[in-house]
């Protein structure tokens, strides 16, 4: 490895001495991402990077993707830093590559309905721009006004759309990645050839930059809707709102969007802001299309919510609760932190699902919600939240949640969502026998390591000797097995809502 | 039989020096038709070997024992054969002897044409007789084995309260394995086959039972989609068994209407404007004349007919209905009595693909769908320069792309299918936006980046299937 001055001056005679840091408080800063972890992590890996550099231009990219070479640091590609299981945070410290500033919109071609965007773009920003133009993205994550286009790919997110408009990976055309060697590839060919010409598109969703740093997007646009309304329904519990949304898929109708949030959510939130409506277990249901068909559906809507004993709030209220959908965990200000267990599980089994999550909520005497949301018919993604403070010795703990929740989605047939750096030992029990196939994908593509290296089908410490260089995946599974254990065995529930209260009061 | 076999196999001859010379067009030119007046006797060789051994799959046990032999992990005595066979089984193969023996799979129905490499002397699999379906007993997924019937599995799907909701846009007796190793054009407007498969079962080159993907709900998230990626060429990796399918609840109410159009401005204008409205169709299928006549002989056709299939309450029918009148404005006349070809008895379908099957098909041309009146009479016109009448079968996506099929009345020989599907190639190369997706077109493609992807494919190739069981690549 070549001397961190000498990688310094190299890095800046690429980008620029504005575009390159190496101060504490910026590496700080990216340290983590949206996960709260426990300091104890930093005995485990260099979670600081090295340096943070902001590329401009795919050039600069693969400048930077050939410089590593050279100066032997793993490379670390980072969008909005929303993700919650390490993806985008160092592991061996290295050059952490922050997207943020290739958010250009390249091209719009109202003809063929696309739009191609460099990948630090946010879905926010790329949706205002897009509607100004008389469209509406398919697709947008739950986190779409801090995720970037390229974050939310390397993630292979579920969100808002994917029911009615299809995956994510439908709406993409193409990709320009920067391989690990420096070349910038094409995953598709120009024209819109769906899965011929050898598109290889689908190797980076989920790919969690550690194929390629994607640096350009181009999206397919739909038209944008004449009409979009939101309806909820309180229900009386949370089995039954789940039942409502098992019965939105049976229907045979497809709303934009079809979410559960739980009565818990309401509490915190209305800690937080007293507008909030009055704590129930509720769906909420967004519509899209023309008038008419709007009313028709919203009128076989409300019939399902009738059978599953909904019944209908204030539009009002629904307007207020679509307007605030990208902000779902303003409760982290209850405590120091939160976290977040992403899962997919079958829609014929979710109202288990969502049972099973309260269930654990309350055993692990935890403060937390669940919300769920349908994405497509076969799959509902199931997203519970709870508090923790990670400041104190039994705050971390609170992780051993995501660790029993991710176990119960595969018992039941579905799957944990996310690896990164923290979630690795799922990759064999969710894939099988087919798992050493995606990490002989990883060799082919980059069999030096040098992008994003020990994270998604392997996981590396900061150590470099024999031994102790990887962590084995059961050994990870062991210890949130254990933390889970010891959140069981606290004696107390959490009390952040009051806590907060009254440290509000005082 | 399979595209990086071809490929590879072109890549490798035009390395000789003996065919330096040749352009590579020609020498595809020179496969595809076997022209053995211009090929080395090494490369007439491979074209002419065929599999020696065809096995009829009513087991994966059996597939995965095969598998086993084949990479040597078994012996030829796990199989089971009684002594007849067994014999017959390794002379036929040459086991024993120092080469690889490859598995490849047979097409129930192909479409267009066969890839130009066959396997060597190894087995083939016929998947006829491997065709059963589970539905979920709650939700909408179904397993289904690969030679399951397209039409038996959406028979049986909308019997059990299903929807199958992709659609082959030629009417062929195609089975479900055929989208993944044949070219059964399926699709419905929202997406393509792939959209709805959540994962395939496999046995790997290893000779392990494989699942890629996720059988109850989508892979999001849990590392690289290498199904969706692979889906196009699964065959070249692994040896798929059943897939498991996304279903949508059967509608309450379901409504074909057909739209006649006398004029391909006003039917490419129509179908603009329909993919820019929010509608959201089962389907949406254009024929001209020529397929429309093979579809329903004897009934009068427009030029262009249109059918639209909408699903949903009867009361919310009515409101799309509506909603399509006024996007496709400009057809001539418009009916609800016209059957599709997908709803009718097992019997009619089978009669309607046989009919279909005799036209001779090139590929699928995507082309958007404001320029397909542009396409279309290009395309006419180069039937009538062929003396070989176009017709054309064509399904809408959401996203404005229209995925055409051309067809020829021509006799369906390698000479008349490449002749045709140069033409058609060159004529798409003047529709802007236009993109040839046949099996022969991938061939002639020397784009720098497809050539990027193909040596990736071929990297993943020789890293899965490191025991050169899966179809192994040849070179000459």
């Amino acid at each position: 490895m070549a001397d961190v001055d000498y990688a310094y001056r190299r890095l800046v005679n690429t980008l620029g001495p504005e575009r390159v840091a190496r101060n504490e408080y910026d590496r700080m800063a990216y340290s983590h991402d949206f996960a709260s972890l426990p300091k104890i992590a930093l005995l485990q890996w260099q979670l600081y990077p090295d340096f943070v550099v902001l590329p401009q231009t795919t050039e600069e990219v693969a400048a930077l993707v050939k410089l590593s070479d050279e100066s032997g640091l793993p490379i670390v590609p980072r969008g909005g830093g929303t993700g919650w299981y390490g993806g985008a945070v160092p592991n061996r410290g290295g050059v952490l590559v922050d997207m943020h500033k290739m958010n250009r919109v390249v091209a719009l071609d109202p003809a063929l309905r696309t739009v191609t965007v460099e990948a630090g773009s946010t879905w926010h920003d790329l949706a205002r721009y897009v509607e100004s133009k008389g469209f509406v993205l398919p697709f947008e994550p739950t986190n779409a006004v801090a995720s970037t286009i390229g974050g939310a790919i390397n993630s292979g997110l579920v969100g808002f759309g994917t029911y009615a408009n299809g995956a994510l990976r439908d709406a993409i055309v193409n990709l320009e990645v920067v391989l690990p060697d420096g070349r910038i590839l094409k995953t598709a060919a120009g024209a819109d050839a769906s899965g011929a010409f050898a598109n290889v598109t689908p190797l980076f969703l989920g790919a969690e930059g550690t194929l390629g740093i994607l640096t350009k997007v181009t999206l397919r646009l739909r038209p944008k809707p004449e009409v979009t309304k939101a309806v909820s329904y309180g229900f009386s519990g949370t089995a039954q709102a789940a039942r409502f949304l098992q019965g939105i898929v049976d229907s045979g109708v497809t709303p934009y969007h079809a979410l559960l949030l739980d009565k818990d959510h309401f509490v915190m939130e209305r800690v937080l802001r007293p507008e909030t409506p009055d704590p129930a277990d509720l769906a909420l249901v967004a519509l899209q299309g023309p008038k008419d068909d709007v009313a028709d559906q919203e009128k076989t809507i409300d019939e399902s919510a009738a059978k599953a004993g909904g019944r209908k709030l204030a539009p009002e209220v629904s307007a207020r609760l679509w307007a605030r959908r990208f902000t779902m965990y303003s409760a982290r200000r209850l405590s120091k932190g939160l976290v977040v267990s992403n899962n997919l599980v079958p829609v014929a089994k979710l109202e288990e699902a969502v049972t099973q999550a309260r269930t654990l909520i309350r055993k692990m005497k935890l403060n937390g919600s669940v919300q769920a949301f349908l994405v497509d018919s076969s799959t509902a993604s199931l997203a519970p939240y709870v508090l923790m403070d990670d400041t104190t010795p039994s705050g971390g703990t609170a992780l051993g949640f995501v660790k029993k929740m991710g176990d119960a989605s595969l018992e039941l047939g579905g799957h944990p969502m996310g690896l990164g750096l923290l979630m690795v030992f799922n990759l064999r029990k969710m894939h099988g026998r087919s798992a050493p196939f995606l990490a002989e994908v990883k060799n082919v593509l980059d069999p030096s390591r040098k992008l994003n290296g020990g994270k998604t089908v392997e996981v590396w410490t900061k150590f470099h000797f024999p031994g102790i260089r990887a962590v084995p995946p059961p050994a990870m599974a062991a210890g949130l097995n254990l933390m889970a254990f010891l959140r069981r065995i606290k004696p107390t529930q959490d009390k952040f809502v009051k806590a907060y209260e009254h440290e509000r009061g005082s | 039989m399979g595209l990086l076999r071809d490929w590879n196999y072109v890549e490798s001859a035009t390395q000789i020096p003996a065919l330096s010379e040749m352009i590579r067009e020609a020498l595809i030119h020179a496969l595809f038709i076997r022209n053995d007046r211009v090929l080395p006797r090494q490369i007439i060789a491979d074209l002419t070997r065929t599999p020696a051994v065809t096995v009829k799959v009513k087991d994966d046990g059996e597939v995965r024992k095969l598998v086993n032999v084949l990479n040597g992990e078994e012996s030829t005595v796990s199989l089971g054969l009684r002594a007849e066979d067994y014999n017959y089984f390794r002379t036929a193969l040459g086991v024993g002897k120092d080469r690889e023996i490859g598995l490849t799979v047979r097409a129930k129905t192909l479409l267009t044409h066969d890839w130009l490499v066959p396997e060597q002397r190894g087995v083939q699999l016929d998947f006829g007789a491997y065709g059963g379906v589970e539905f979920g007993s709650q939700g909408h997924t179904g397993i289904a084995q690969v030679g399951i019937d397209w039409k038996a599995l959406y028979d049986e799907a909308m019997a059990k309260g299903h929807l199958l909701p992709f659609v082959p846009t030629v009417p062929l007796d195609f089975s479900l394995g055929d989208g993944l190793w044949g070219d059964a054009p399926y699709g419905s407007y929202e997406g393509e086959f792939a959209a709805y498969v959540n994962a395939v079962r496999t046995i790997s080159a290893y000779g392990h039972r494989t699942r890629f993907g996720f059988e109850e709900v989508a892979g999001n998230g849990s590392g690289y989609d290498l199904l969706h990626a692979a889906v196009p060429m699964l065959t070249e990796f692994a040896i798929p068994l059943a897939v498991a399918l996304r279903l949508v609840a059967k509608p309450v109410a379901r409504k074909t209407i057909t739209y006649s159009f006398d004029d391909g401005a006003k039917l490419s204008t129509g179908l603009d404007k329909f993919a820019r409205t929010s509608a959201r169709p089962a389907w949406v299928h254009v024929t001209d004349q020529v397929a429309a006549g093979v579809l329903r002989p004897g009934v009068p056709s427009e030029a262009f007919m249109v059918q639209v299939s909408l699903a949903g309450t009867p009361s919310g029918l009515a409101v799309r209905e509506k909603a399509a009148d006024a996007a496709l404005a400009g057809f001539k006349a418009k009916a609800a009595d016209v059957p599709n070809p997908y709803d009718v008895p097992a019997d009619a379908y089978r009669k309607t693909a046989k009919r279909a099957e005799q036209s001779l098909f090139v590929g699928e041309v995507r082309v958007p769908a404001a320029a397909l009146g542009d396409f279309v009479a290009r395309l006419k016109a180069f039937g009538q320069q062929s003396a070989a009448k176009a017709g054309l079968y064509a399904s809408l996506r959401w996203s404005g792309t229209v995925s055409a099929l051309p067809t020829f009345e021509a006799v369906k020989d390698p000479t008349h299918q490449y002749d045709l599907s140069k033409g058609v190639a060159r004529l798409v190369d003047k529709v802007p936006g236009a993109i040839f997706v046949s099996r022969l077109a991938h061939l002639w493609s020397e784009d720098a980046g497809f050539r990027e992807r193909m040596e990736l494919w071929k990297r993943f190739k020789l890293s899965f299937d490191s025991a050169h069981v899966m179809q192994p690549l040849v070179a000459p």
